[in-house]
């Protein structure tokens, strides 16, 4: 039980939960989306923006625009906000922000890793790299060739490094591998970001777990979709799913034994919250899912704000920023592609 | 043997409290270490906050420095009262102190110097978020040094009281039996 956060939390990050709270109120309502979606141009969409939060970021660029250069600029001002907050912040909120962008230094890893595969040169792919995930030696993992040498050359210096298990593999890295490696990475990481939480106590356990489960099953969810048909065995499978959430360990067994999409979605009903989620979805209709899970996402981010003293607001905007950036760059590619008539299907509305 | 014995027993012979000074020099003592204790704290706090935020706007550091002077004014209340304290305790024959004496003096130290560590904290944390949040919003500093104002009119409330307790000392009577 919590509830005397209000004493002491103020102390030391009652700044920053100030500036992150304002920086909450900047995101674009439903009303900036419409008229987003009304631009029939690029550059409609640039002056439309002007008048909101990334109007510093956007003002100065020169026409003719891309829908890649509204995004980085869009992504620069979340960067920009990070990491001023980061900079103000004292421990534990230091650690903690620092665990809320472990998620995108594996993602970055990963994206080398694979594109260094298939012969890109690292510079193109750093530039693509997330920049909330960056770490310094981050260019020299285009050298490593097999998971162990990856961790032995380049990761044992970085925060991933106690996410390497001992099941190590002195595989090759391939596509398959990858993707493994990938799961197994983020795996840890969740586990190790909801033990932080856990230890942290107070308003901060409790929602920033109901957060972490939603994200750990929504990936167990994600992971059993992906790997039907292929060779991942049910074994396999189960050890990708975080040890953590509702459908820990039970939903667990049924989900690794799932081999369509109604095994996985009579697996996933069976827990209350989601089978609200799956009677959004008409039956058989899997396609709508991934807009599903970011809706209920998203309502579970905003719902973080209405609580007061607790380190959840800071992941929740990250979060929404993120989906903010999404949505933009939807319907930054549906104007340039003239497709307008499918610019609502990709928006999800925060408030 | 028994002249030795009775100057020892006839040695001490105080016309007030012999324990009364101990309660009178806790006093002072107290009146001074917690105002000091609340001064350090706010200078200490707000002392971080101008640091972090003198980095990228060095011309707002003097502005910002008011936290610090306004933690540095609990100190000097401690002091008064510790002084106004000290110079009161006096035990020889025409000047008793009586343990009545020694307890309004404890109590004004008390009641300054406890005054005076809440409202040190209270400018730390406020000045801290303040300085910060002026850095980056200059409407802020008016607001700021409200609440400065505020916080600060506690210590002034504990030096008020402390002040008042400490004159009632030396108006003890003691009675006739």
């Amino acid at each position: 039980m919590y509830g005397f956060e209000a004493l002491w939390f103020n102390i030391k990050d009652g700044y920053l939960d100030g500036v992150v709270r304002g920086h909450r109120s900047g995101l674009l309502t439903t009303a900036d989306y419409n008229n987003l979606c009304q631009c029939e141009t690029l550059d409609d969409i640039k002056l439309n923006l002007t008048g909101t939060d990334y109007g510093p970021y956007l003002a100065n660029e020169p026409s003719p625009l891309h829908t890649t250069t509204i995004v980085d600029r869009c992504t620069e001002k979340l960067v920009d906000d990070w990491n001023k907050m980061r900079a103000n912040a004292d421990e534990p909120l230091g650690e903690f922000m620092d665990y809320c962008t472990y998620g995108h230094m594996i993602d970055n890893v990963v994206l080398i890793v694979t594109g260094t595969l298939h012969e890109r040169d690292v510079h193109e792919l750093l530039e693509k790299c997330n920049p909330l995930g960056m770490f310094d030696s981050i260019a020299t993992l285009a050298v490593a060739s097999s998971m162990r040498e990856l961790y032995r050359l380049v990761l044992v210096d970085t925060p991933l490094a106690p996410y390497f298990s001992e099941s190590l593999s002195a595989e090759d890295l391939d596509e398959m591998n990858i993707e493994i490696m990938r799961n197994t990475l983020y795996k840890a990481y969740l586990d190790d970001f909801a033990a932080f939480c856990r230890r942290l106590g107070g308003a901060t356990a409790e929602v920033m777990g109901g957060l972490l489960s939603f994200e750990a099953d929504r990936r167990a969810l994600n992971i059993t979709l992906n790997s039907i048909g292929t060779e991942l065995t049910r074994d396999d499978r189960r050890k990708l799913y975080s040890n953590f959430g509702l459908l820990y360990p039970h939903g667990h067994h049924e989900l690794a034994a799932a081999e369509d999409f109604d095994q996985i979605r009579s697996a996933m009903e069976k827990c209350p919250p989601y089978q609200a989620i799956f009677t959004k979805l008409g039956f058989g209709e899997s396609q709508m899912l991934d807009k599903v899970l970011f809706e209920e996402e998203v309502r579970r981010l905003c719902d973080t704000f209405e609580q007061q003293f607790h380190y959840s607001v800071f992941f929740a905007y990250m979060r929404l920023r993120e989906q903010e950036i999404r949505n933009i760059m939807w319907i930054a590619e549906c104007v340039a592609q003239d497709q307008k008539i499918r610019i609502n299907d990709g928006i999800v509305y925060l408030f | 043997m028994e002249g030795i014995h009775r100057q020892l027993l006839e040695g001490e012979q105080w016309v007030g409290d012999s324990t009364g000074p101990f309660f009178g020099f806790m006093g002072a003592a107290a009146a001074l270490v917690f105002a000091c204790f609340g001064a350090a704290y706010g200078t200490a706090k707000s002392g971080v906050g101008i640091s972090s935020m003198g980095v990228l706007r060095p011309e707002l550091v003097m502005k910002s420095i008011v936290p610090v002077v306004m933690a540095g004014v609990l100190g000097i209340y401690g002091l008064i009262v510790a002084v106004i304290i000290s110079t009161g305790i006096n035990q020889t024959a025409d000047k008793p102190y009586y343990l009545f004496d020694g307890y309004a003096h404890l109590a004004a130290g008390l009641a300054c110097g406890l005054a005076g560590l809440a409202a040190g904290m209270a400018i730390g944390i406020v000045g801290d978020a303040g300085v910060r949040a002026n850095a980056q919003q200059p409407k802020l500093f008016v607001g700021m040094i409200l609440i400065l104002i505020f916080a600060e009119a506690l210590a002034l409330y504990g030096l008020i009281v402390g002040i008042i307790l400490a004159g009632k000392a030396g108006s003890a009577k003691p009675g006739t039996g």
